[in-house]
């Protein structure tokens, strides 16, 4: 059995904040066959995760053999983890994504999307949720991060 | 993160989290150098710099006028 990447402090941590955690939410992993340094650590990142609350759920796809599903949820890199809302059989897609190993400070991101997504709310301010309920028209934002 | 908090307010909106690092040829066409920084629409307006909602909105605002 490989060693696990999260320790039991780390783990006791999560499930601190995995309190908060209210309706489902699926964790869709896209990795590939091909070349892909992250994709097993983020595959088994992902794993420790989602084992820790049973509000959790983990999919696993591959980009080129799941490729349809993967323009669905617009995944063009790998490792790529969608965060959808699940209902029952239902998923949802708000469009989060991570895209990369989800290491370092990108952790705690992760963490913390997979709250927001369970709570359903997006917490903004009511300026900006009335500025977003004008736009029209496709908004993509990528953020840029680096693990340190 | 405030990205990933309008991508839930708004089916308009996405919002992908980039591991600089890992895709070096996408960081460097939006000449990433600080991070966070955020791209919106494919290089129609950046921000640097983890910012307040409040400038997020106005980069937004401005990106889509272009």
């Amino acid at each position: 059995m490989a060693e696990k990447l999260l320790n039991e402090n780390i783990v006791s941590q999560i499930r601190e904040v995995f309190e908060q955690l209210d309706k489902p939410v699926e964790v869709m992993f896209f990795g590939s066959m091909a070349d892909c340094e992250y994709c097993d650590d983020t595959l088994q990142l992902a794993g420790e995760v989602v084992a820790i609350s049973e509000k959790l759920s983990l999919k696993e796809y591959d980009i080129d053999a799941d490729a349809e599903l993967a323009r669905q949820y617009n995944v063009d890199k790998v490792p790529g983890l969608v965060i959808a809302a699940r209902d029952g059989d239902q998923v949802t897609d708000y469009g989060v994504r991570l895209a990369g190993i989800p290491s370092g400070h990108e952790f705690s991101t992760l963490i913390h999307d997979l709250v927001l997504v369970s709570s359903r709310e997006s917490g903004l301010s009511q300026e900006t949720r009335r500025f977003l309920q004008d736009v029209k028209q496709p908004v993509l934002l990528q953020v840029f991060v680096t693990p340190t | 993160m405030l990205a990933h908090q309008m991508a839930l307010e708004s089916p308009w909106v996405q919002a992908e989290m980039v591991e600089a690092m890992e895709f070096p040829e996408l960081s460097d066409r939006h000449g990433v150098s600080g991070v966070p920084q955020t791209t919106i629409n494919d290089g129609a307006g950046h921000v640097i710099g983890a910012v307040p909602e409040d400038h997020l909105v106005e980069e937004i605002r401005r990106a889509l006028k272009n």
